[in-house]
């Protein structure tokens, strides 16, 4: 049987709002993955701890509006760490705008409010195979 | 001996017919759905009669307004003696320019100030922190120096305007409220003529928006306390704490534990003073109460009413509170951010006026209806002006508020009411048994109750039981944006170039000095408002008096679900 898929979840810089990274990380979990869930953190702490834990996907979330400065960050710190190939998703209030260009640095998805968990499960389970 | 509304010989007939209708006339038609409940999950029967609220004694369960138990309202007058105070939520980027959104609103009509702070200046950082640098400025306004706060209220009349302060957690609150004390000394205003609101909440550091390495609770409680107490000796017209309900429904809390969480918090608060030597009346007419309007029109008017109920009951029989104004349970109300839906942003205004109007129905003393925005941006200038005028229209036009209480004495609200009450009071009694709220938290009893009810909460719309417009029913494919989003100014660069110059300018060894007075009364267990409100106009940065807190106390990392 083929290992559990790892997904680590954590939300970006001083944000407040845990409210959707403890919902999709149950739903996750309820799913049969294996999540890790680190709370808040900086880019530096997430990118380590990505790659200590070996994970297939980086969930990233964050409400507070600093997504443009912290989730390419965190792209690019697993680039140098040579885990490019990581999938990173974010989830959270991301202006439209701003979807195409987080895209562009290397996020492969973007989970705005009101997105179906089921949409979630589905993209993290196929990032994972 | 109760002395019930209606007679037993009419409340048999009513009995008996309303079992008849229900078996006959209702049994013979379809309903729609299977499951008739409230938001949060208690049954609603297809009809309510006078066989619902028999049991009810008007002078005892309902009353007058202004009197206890306060049910039908705070006040004897209502909205014909007093508007609420229209106190939209303000606050993004460097405070010059938060000054001008405070006054462009007081301009269009809003009667208080409603000032929220960014990340950093919440969490107790500047806003030039490693950990702080990428929120600077974003969700408030950002503050790093008394001088921040100065700029922050230029020109507006504090002595006139009351000013909520959402300091969330307490760690702020100890030295953001200072500064604003400070400032307002500065400008000549004694504290005594002040009058707003902070918000002070100790749940909100160590529950509610948690981040690894706050305070402990016991020491984030203490901070509370500290403010409520400098009030009491102080600021008398000043509320020092406002339990952040609204917060904790946000996280994912049902209207019943938004309710009880608030109330367990302030039990403790009273507890805690108490022990410091002060008598109950003192203090408890400033504790003031936040919470949500959310989207449960019924239910979140009857959880208003039946707040106000169950705080009078609890003044009176916990605490022997004398004074008539400790019974009352005054409240700020938002409206629920949570129900708002980026898609389809317009429809927003109305789900905020239908939520406006259940706060008014159950009798707010103030008021801040979200903008059609807020699930995508800070709102702009015209988004808050509409949410403005949603609460003018509601005031001028419906002519809701020429009664007291307009919907007291529904068969199927007071029935709500005193349901929600019921549920309350045992929840009550179960933070009781785990030791109180400081230990529910410290335990994390708090944060495993929450998180429950919010993943409940999101597989009803994941099943569709619950339906969201726009969201999981009637969808708009490839939806355009029809409105145009705010952009944050730039702030960093702003408040590390006044950081850098304050540093230069201050006298170091003035700053030296309060800091250490800081430490000494952190040691000595002093009142710490008391030391920070005469430091501050040192200019040192609230991360530098955040940093003797945190060398003092030591950190907590909140528990992960």
């Amino acid at each position: 049987m083929s290992r559990k898929t790892r997904i680590l979840i954590a939300r970006l810089g001083l944000d407040a709002h845990w409210r959707g990274s403890i919902v999709v990380a149950r739903a996750l979990r309820d799913a049969g993955m294996e999540v890790i869930y680190l709370g808040n953190q900086n880019p530096e702490t997430i990118a380590k701890s990505a790659l200590e834990e070996d994970v297939d996907v980086v969930g990233l979330s964050t409400l507070s509006g600093n997504h443009m400065i912290l989730a390419p960050e965190v792209v690019r710190l697993l680039r140098e760490k040579g885990a490019g190939d990581m999938t990173v998703v974010l989830g959270g209030t991301i202006p439209p705008d701003d979807i195409p260009k987080l895209k562009a640095e290397g996020i492969a998805e973007i989970f705005g409010p009101g997105t179906a968990l089921a949409k979630i499960i589905q993209f993290v389970s196929a990032k994972a195979l | 001996m109760p002395r019930e509304l209606f007679q037993k010989t009419a409340i048999r007939g009513v009995r008996k017919n309303a079992e008849r209708w229900q078996a006959t006339c209702y049994a013979a038609q379809k309903e729609q759905s299977r499951n008739y409940s409230t938001l949060s999950g208690l049954p609603v029967k297809p009809l309510y009669t006078p066989v619902d609220v028999e049991h009810l004694d008007y002078m005892r369960d309902l009353g007058f307004p202004g009197e206890e138990p306060f049910i039908r309202g705070a006040h004897p007058t209502m909205y014909r003696g007093r508007t609420w105070t229209q106190r939209q939520l303000a606050g993004f980027g460097p405070p010059e320019e938060t000054n001008k959104r405070y006054k462009f609103l007081l301009g269009q009509g809003a009667t208080g100030i409603n000032g929220v702070f960014d990340y950093p200046t919440l969490r107790g950082y500047d806003s030039t922190d490693p950990d702080a640098r990428a929120d600077a400025g974003k969700g408030g306004v950002s503050i790093d120096t008394i001088e921040d706060m100065r700029a922050l209220f230029d020109g507006i009349p504090i002595d006139k305007v009351s000013t909520s302060l959402v300091t969330c957690q307490p760690i702020c609150n100890i030295t953001v409220q200072s500064m604003y004390f400070a400032n307002a000394k500065a400008r000549g205003i004694p504290l005594e003529a002040l009058t707003g609101t902070s918000q002070n909440d100790f749940l909100m550091e160590t529950a509610i928006t948690v981040a690894p390495g706050v305070l402990p609770p016991e020491a984030s409680f203490k901070l509370s306390c500290d403010g409520i107490e400098y009030c009491a000796k102080y600021a008398p017209r000043w509320n020092p704490i406002s339990f952040a309900g609204y917060n904790y429904r946000e996280s994912g809390c049902t209207a019943v534990q938004e309710v009880v969480f608030t109330m367990a918090n302030a039990i403790a608060c009273a507890e805690e003073m108490i022990r410091r030597g002060y008598d109950i009346d003192s203090f408890a007419p400033r504790l003031s109460f936040f919470f949500s309007s959310h989207s449960d029109f019924f239910e979140e008017i009857a959880k208003y009413r039946a707040a106000r109920r169950l705080w009078a009951k609890v003044m009176k029989s916990r605490f022997g509170a004398k004074n008539p104004r400790s019974l009352i349970l005054r409240f700020h109300v938002q409206t629920a951010g949570v129900s708002l839906t980026a898609q389809q942003p317009l429809n927003n205004v109305a789900r905020v006026s239908y939520q406006v109007l259940s706060a008014v129905l159950g009798g707010a003393q103030s008021i801040h209806a979200d903008a059609y925005d807020e699930a995508l941006c800070v709102p702009t200038e015209l988004s808050s002006l509409t949410a403005l005028r949603t609460q003018q229209i509601l005031q001028h036009e419906t002519r809701v508020t020429h009664t007291v209480d307009p919907l007291g004495g529904s068969y199927f609200l007071e029935s709500l009411t005193f349901d929600l009450e019921e549920k309350m009071e045992s929840l009550l009694g179960e933070i009781d048994r785990v030791g109180g709220i400081v230990k529910a938290t410290d335990k994390g009893w708090i944060h495993r109750e929450i998180a429950d009810a919010a993943y409940a909460f999101q597989r009803t719309v994941e099943s569709g039981e619950q339906l969201i417009v726009g969201v999981n029913c009637f969808q708009i494919e490839d939806e355009v944006l029809p409105i145009a989003l705010f952009d944050v100014p730039e702030t960093l660069a702003i408040q590390e170039a006044k950081i850098v110059r304050i540093k230069k300018e201050r006298d170091a060894a003035g700053v030296d000095k309060a800091l250490s007075d800081i430490a000494r009364a952190c040691e000595q267990g002093k009142n710490l408002m008391d030391v920070i409100v005469d430091a501050v106009p040192a200019r040192m940065t609230e991360g530098e008096i955040t940093g003797v807190l945190k060398r003092h106390y030591g950190t907590w990392n909140p528990p992960l679900f």
